[in-house]
C-alpha cells in the first residue's frame, strides 16, 4: 500500500518542521510501499561469558553452562543490536547553499534524521557526528528512543558554517569510533579529493563499511546561470568571484565531471559506497540506497 | 586628413554604446553564496585570461563597428597619398567656350572643332566612375547634360553633337557655376579645366577682380579644386560683322515703306574692295549691294522694303565675308498689320455730323474711307458709347481712345488695366463731362497710376481768344512727333486752344514724360508707360469745343502718329536677347493646345499653351542659340521671333598664349594648351584619395567577424 510520503519531494516535506515527523513520515511511507518487510531481525553476535553477579537479570543466566559446570555464568553478547552505524554530516558552508528547492543542508540533515529513525527502528545503534573543520558534535553509537531524541535534537540546531576540509576532519575523527561498523558520510565532498578519499581509506582500513551521499543542489550540478554574478564564498567570508557565469559554464561543467569521476574512481577503488544526491530527489531514494546496501552486507 | 561631411563624424560616439551596455550589464548583477568555489576557481583560472581576450577583442569590433561606419559616412579623404593617374576617380568640371567667336576657322576645323577635340581628349583621360560635367560659356552656362555623369561614352557623343554659334561667353558668371556645381561632386580630388579662345572682350581686364575673388572662394572649399586653362584655336582677328539694324519701330502696314539701315563693320586689317551684302526677306533675297570696308572701318547700308502681305516676317542683313558665319548677318522680325483696330469711347456723342465727342478724330484716323476713295486706311475706328466698354469689345484692339468720358465702373476700369498691361495704347482726352475727382482719384491711383497725371483746373477762356495759347513747336525728339520736325507735315505752333485742362505735374515722378508743351507752359502730350503698354494723356479734347486743332493741317497727321505710336508696342516682343524666353498670345481657346517652335539648327520643340486670365500664352524659355525662332500656332498661324546677342564677341583679338599664362599665374591656376599636356601636368600634382570604400568593406568585414566571434563564444556555454 503506499503512503502519502511516498511521493512527497523534500519541498513539499519542509513544511513539516518536527523532524522526527519527518523521519517516520519518510520511512514509513518508504516501508509501505514495500513487499517484503525488513523487520525481521539479525542474529545476535555471542561475545563472552561471564561470572553472574548480583543484580544481573536472571533471563541472561546460561542454563547450559551451570548445568555443566554448576556455577552461574551470564552470556555477554558483542553488540546489543544489529548494526552500529555513525552518521558523519557535514555541516561546513558550502552546505547551506540553497537553489530553487531546499537548502543542502535542509536536506542533509533531513536525511541524516530519516536514516537514523529508520536504523533505530531496525534496533540498530547509531551515532551522529557533525563536523566541518573538526567535528562540533559527537553522539555515540546508541539505539533506543531517547537517541533517538537527542540526535534529532542536534539535528535539528545545528546551523551550517565554515570551511569543508574532510580529509583532515576524518582523520580527526578516526580514533573516535573505536568499533568497525557502517560509516554514513553525508557531505558535498567538496575539497581536495585526494585526501579526502585517503582519509576514506583509513576508514576502511579499520573494517568500517562506508556509505556516502554526496548532497549537491541542482545549480551545482548544471550551473544554469546567465547574468553577471557575484559568487561570494559560503565558507569564507570577504572571499568572492565577480564573473559573467555563462562563459564559464562549458569548463565548470567539466571540472565538475572530473571532480566527480576522482571521487567516484577512489571510492570505488576503497570499495566505498558513493551516492549522489541532488536536492530535489525524495529521500526515500536515499533509504532505498540504504537498505539495499544494508541487505548486501547482512 | 579631411572629411567631407564632417558632421556626420559626430555618429563616432556611438562607439560607446556597446561599452555602455557592458557596463550596465555589469552592474546589475546577482549575488549567489556558492559552496563549489574549487570548482569555479578552477574554471577561472583556466578560463580568464582567454576569456577576457575575447570579451576584449568582441567589444573592440562592437566598438569600431559603429566608429568606422562614421567614419566612412564623412567621407575621409587621405590627402598625403599621391593617387595613381587614371586610377584615382575625381570630379571634373570643363567649362566649354561655345560662343559664337570660337566659330573662327569654319565649323568643320575651325577653333571650336579643336576644342571639342581635346575636350573628348580631357574625358577620355578622366578615370573611369569619376563624374564630369561639361559646362557651356555662353548664354546661361548650362550643363551639356542635366547633372554630372560618370557615363563619359554618353558625355562624348552629346560633346560630338554640340556647335558654337551661342552668345557671348561669360566667363566670371561661367566660373561662378563651376565652382558651385563642382562644390556639389562627389570625389575629393576636383579639377576645373577652361577650355577656351581666351578672346579679349570674354576674359576682360576689367574683370580680373572678379577673377581673383571666385579664386578666393575657391580656396576657401575644404578641397579646393584645381584651375587648369586651356587656350585652343588659332589666333586670328580678319572678321567682318553686321553689328546691328536700324529701323522705324512704328507698327507697319502692308504696302507701306520701311528703312532699314545695316552698320557693317570690319574688326580686321584686311580692305575688302566688294564686298556683297544682301537683304533677305522671309529667308528669299529681294536686294544685293556692293560696298567697301576698310581695315577697323564701319559702314551703313540702307535697304528700303515694302511688305506685301500682312503677317509675321523677318528680314535679314548678310555680309558675306568671312568663315565666322554668326555674325554675318542680322535678322529682325516685323509684323506686317492689315489694319490697326482702334476703339474710340465717345464720352459725348451727338447725331449731328462733327458735334461728337469722336467725330474728328475718327475722320483723321480714316481719312480714305471717309473720303470714300479706294485707298486703304491702315487704321480701323470704331466708336462706342462709354456704357458698352468691356473686355469683349478690347479684344482684338491696339489701341483705345477715351475722349471725353465722365468715369468708367469698376470692371471696365479692370478691363481697362489688363488691356494696358499687355501692350494695349492708351490716350485720353479731357472734355466737359470729365469727372476730374473720379478720375484723379480712382484711375491716376490705380496699381502705379492709369492716368499718367491728375488733372488740375480748366484754364483759359472760350471768349477771350487773348487767353488761347498754342502747342509749342520746337524740335520734337519723341517718336510720335519726329515727322512735325519738317515743316512740309505740319507746323504744331498752328492751332489755337482756348480751353484747356491743367495737369499735376510730380517732378520726381520720372515714369512720366511729357512729349509736347503748351506755349501757357503747360504740358500739352504727356506718355507713360503702364505694364508693356502705353498711356497718352492730351490736356485738350478731341473735338474742337475748346480749340481749333482740328481744323489745322497737321490734326490728321498728328492723330494718326499718336494711334500708330501707341499700337506700336509689339507684346510679347518679337525680337529678344539671347537666353530671354519667347512667347505669343492666343486666344482664349488655344489654351492646353500644343505649338511648335523650330529653333536656328532646325530641331523642333512641342510647348503647350497654357491658359493665362482672359487670353492664352505659348512661351519658350531655350533660346541660347541666337537665330530665327519660328512658332507655329494651334491654327497653323506662323510667327516669327529673332534672338540676337551681343556682337562683342566679333572682335575676334584673343590674349596671346604668355597673357592667359600670366593670368592663369596670377590666379594661381594652370596652363596647358592641349589635353595631352594636361595629362602630363595632372601626374605630378595629383594627390588625395577618398577612403570611405575600404572603410565600409572593414565594417562589412567586422561585422561578420564579430557575428562569428559571437557564435563561437557562444557555443561554449
Amino acid at each position: 500500500m503506499a503512503h502519502l510520503s511516498d511521493f512527497m519531494t523534500p519541498l513539499e516535506l519542509q513544511k513539516v518542521s518536527n523532524l522526527q515527523v519527518v523521519a517516520r513520515l519518510v520511512v514509513e511511507g518508504f516501508f509501505s510501499g514495500l513487499h517484503k518487510s525488513p523487520h525481521k531481525g539479525f542474529s545476535i553476535e555471542f561475545a563472552q561469558h561471564r561470572q553472574y553477579v548480583q543484580g544481573d537479570e536472571i533471563r541472561r543466566l546460561d542454563w547450559k553452562v551451570f548445568g555443566k559446570t554448576d556455577r552461574y555464568y551470564v552470556r555477554e553478547f558483542e553488540e546489543e543490536t544489529n548494526l552500529r552505524a555513525t552518521i558523519l554530516l557535514d555541516v561546513s558552508g558550502s552546505m547551506s547553499y540553497q537553489g530553487e528547492g531546499v537548502s543542502k543542508h535542509h536536506y542533509a540533515t533531513r536525511l541524516a534524521a530519516s536514516l537514523a529513525y529508520l536504523m533505530l527502528q531496525q534496533r540498530d545503534s547509531v551515532g551522529l557526528v557533525t563536523f566541518d573543520t573538526r567535528a562540533r558534535t559527537f553522539l555515540p553509537q546508541r539505539s533506543g528512543v531517547p537517541h533517538l531524541k537527542m540526535m534529532l535534537n542536534e539535528l535539528g540546531t545545528t546551523e551550517p558554517g565554515g570551511e569543508t576540509e574532510l580529509g583532515t576532519v576524518f582523520q580527526a575523527i578516526a580514533p573516535r569510533i573505536h568499533r568497525r561498523g557502517l560509516l554514513i558520510i553525508i557531505s558535498d565532498c567538496f575539497g581536495e579529493v585526494k585526501d579526502t578519499i585517503q582519509a576514506l581509506a583509513q576508514f576502511r582500513h579499520s573494517k568500517h563499511e562506508i556509505l556516502v551521499f554526496q548532497i549537491m543542489d541542482k545549480d551545482e550540478v548544471e550551473f544554469p546561470f546567465k547574468q553577471w554574478t557575484r559568487f561570494e564564498s559560503a565558507e569564507q567570508e570577504d572571499e568572492f568571484r565577480m564573473i559573467d557565469p555563462a562563459h564559464f559554464r562549458a569548463v565548470y561543467l567539466e571540472n565538475l565531471r572530473k571532480f566527480q569521476k576522482e571521487l567516484t574512481d577512489g571510492c570505488n577503488r576503497h570499495r566505498i559506497d558513493f551516492t549522489t544526491m541532488t536536492t530535489d530527489r525524495p529521500y526515500a531514494d536515499a533509504l532505498a540506497h540504504y537498505l539495499t546496501r544494508r541487505q548486501r552486507r547482512g | 586628413m579631411t572629411f567631407l561631411n564632417l558632421i556626420l563624424l559626430g555618429g563616432a560616439a556611438a562607439a560607446s554604446i556597446p561599452i555602455i551596455i557592458h557596463l550596465i550589464n555589469r552592474n546589475r548583477f546577482r549575488i549567489v553564496r556558492w559552496g563549489a568555489m574549487h570548482l569555479l576557481d578552477a574554471a577561472l583560472r583556466e578560463n580568464t585570461r582567454r576569456l577576457q581576450l575575447e570579451q576584449l577583442l568582441l567589444l573592440l569590433v562592437r566598438c569600431l563597428i559603429p566608429a568606422l561606419l562614421a567614419l566612412a559616412l564623412a567621407r575621409p579623404v587621405l590627402k598625403g597619398i599621391e593617387a595613381l593617374v587614371g586610377s584615382a576617380r575625381s570630379s571634373q568640371v570643363i567649362l566649354l567656350d561655345n560662343s559664337y567667336s570660337m566659330e573662327a576657322g569654319g565649323r568643320a576645323n575651325g577653333n571650336f572643332a579643336q576644342a571639342r577635340d581635346e575636350t573628348g581628349q580631357l574625358l577620355d583621360k578622366i578615370a573611369r566612375g569619376s563624374d564630369v560635367a561639361v559646362m557651356l560659356m555662353s548664354g546661361e552656362g548650362g550643363m551639356l547634360l542635366d547633372q554630372p555623369t560618370s557615363d563619359h561614352a554618353r558625355l562624348s557623343r552629346e560633346l560630338n553633337q554640340t556647335d558654337a554659334g551661342f552668345g557671348k561667353a561669360e566667363s566670371v558668371k561661367s566660373l561662378e557655376n563651376a565652382v558651385a556645381t563642382i562644390s556639389k561632386m562627389q570625389h575629393p580630388y576636383r579639377e576645373i579645366v577652361v577650355v577656351s579662345d581666351f578672346q579679349k572682350v570674354s576674359w576682360p581686364e576689367e574683370e580680373d577682380a572678379e577673377r581673383r575673388r571666385i579664386m578666393s572662394l575657391l580656396q576657401e572649399a575644404p578641397l579646393p579644386p584645381r584651375l587648369t586653362f586651356m587656350q585652343v584655336g588659332q589666333s586670328d582677328a580678319e572678321n567682318v560683322s553686321v553689328e546691328s539694324l536700324d529701323f522705324a519701330r512704328l507698327i507697319l502696314g502692308v504696302g507701306q515703306p520701311i528703312n532699314i539701315r545695316a552698320n557693317v563693320r570690319n574688326f580686321g586689317q584686311r580692305t575688302y574692295g566688294a564686298l556683297q551684302v544682301y537683304f533677305r526677306v522671309d529667308g528669299k533675297e529681294r536686294l544685293r549691294t556692293q560696298i567697301e570696308l576698310g581695315p577697323n572701318e564701319e559702314t551703313q547700308v540702307l535697304f528700303t522694303h515694302d511688305f506685301e502681305t500682312a503677317g509675321s516676317h523677318t528680314i535679314e542683313v548678310f555680309a558675306d565675308a568671312d568663315t565666322l558665319s554668326a555674325d554675318n548677318a542680322y535678322q529682325a522680325s516685323i509684323p506686317v498689320w492689315d489694319k490697326v483696330p482702334v476703339l474710340l469711347v465717345n464720352g459725348d456723342p451727338n447725331p449731328q455730323p462733327l458735334k461728337g465727342e469722336t467725330d474728328f478724330l475718327e475722320i483723321a484716323l480714316r481719312p480714305y474711307g471717309e473720303a470714300k476713295a479706294d485707298l486703304r486706311d491702315l487704321i480701323e475706328p470704331t466708336v462706342i458709347q462709354p456704357r458698352l466698354l468691356n473686355a469683349r469689345a478690347l479684344e482684338d484692339q491696339r489701341v483705345v481712345v477715351l475722349a471725353n468720358v465722365r468715369e468708367l465702373d469698376n470692371a471696365q476700369l479692370k478691363s481697362l488695366q489688363q488691356f494696358v498691361r499687355e501692350g494695349g495704347g492708351l490716350l485720353i482726352f479731357p472734355g466737359d463731362r470729365v469727372n476730374a475727382q473720379w478720375h484723379n482719384q480712382v484711375m491716376a491711383a490705380l496699381d502705379g497710376g492709369l492716368l499718367p497725371l491728375p488733372w488740375l483746373d480748366i484754364a483759359g477762356s472760350i471768349n477771350d481768344s487773348a487767353a488761347a495759347t498754342r502747342i509749342v513747336n520746337s524740335h520734337h525728339t519723341h517718336t510720335a512727333l519726329e515727322m512735325f520736325n519738317d515743316p512740309r507735315n505740319g507746323n504744331l505752333g498752328d492751332g489755337e486752344i482756348n480751353l484747356w485742362r491743367k495737369l499735376k505735374l510730380r517732378p520726381a515722378d520720372t515714369s512720366v514724360s511729357v512729349i509736347a508743351k503748351l506755349e501757357s507752359g503747360d504740358p500739352f502730350l504727356v506718355e507713360k508707360k503702364y505694364g508693356e503698354g502705353l498711356v497718352i494723356q492730351c490736356s485738350t479734347p478731341a473735338d474742337g469745343d475748346w480749340s481749333n486743332l482740328p481744323a489745322r493741317p497737321f490734326y490728321l497727321p498728328l492723330m494718326q502718329q499718336l494711334v500708330t505710336y501707341l499700337a506700336s508696342t509689339v507684346y510679347p516682343p518679337r525680337n529678344v536677347d539671347v537666353g530671354k524666353p519667347i512667347a505669343a498670345i492666343f486666344p482664349k481657346e488655344a489654351a492646353d493646345k500644343t505649338a511648335t517652335v523650330t529653333d536656328p539648327s532646325g530641331g523642333s520643340h512641342e510647348i503647350k499653351i497654357r491658359a493665362r486670365e482672359e487670353r492664352a500664352l505659348a512661351e519658350f524659355t531655350d533660346t541660347q542659340r541666337p537665330g530665327l525662332y519660328v512658332m507655329t500656332g494651334p491654327d497653323k498661324e506662323i510667327i516669327h521671333f529673332v534672338v540676337n546677342t551681343s556682337r562683342e564677341e566679333s572682335d575676334l583679338r584673343r590674349w596671346e598664349t604668355s597673357a592667359v599664362e600670366a593670368m592663369a599665374e596670377d590666379l594661381g591656376a594652370s596652363f596647358v594648351r592641349s589635353a595631352d599636356a594636361y595629362g602630363e601636368l595632372d601626374e605630378h600634382r595629383r594627390f588625395g584619395r577618398e577612403i570611405w570604400r575600404p572603410i565600409f568593406w572593414a565594417v562589412l568585414i567586422l561585422v561578420f567577424f564579430e557575428l562569428w566571434l559571437q557564435q563561437r563564444i557562444g557555443d561554449r556555454r
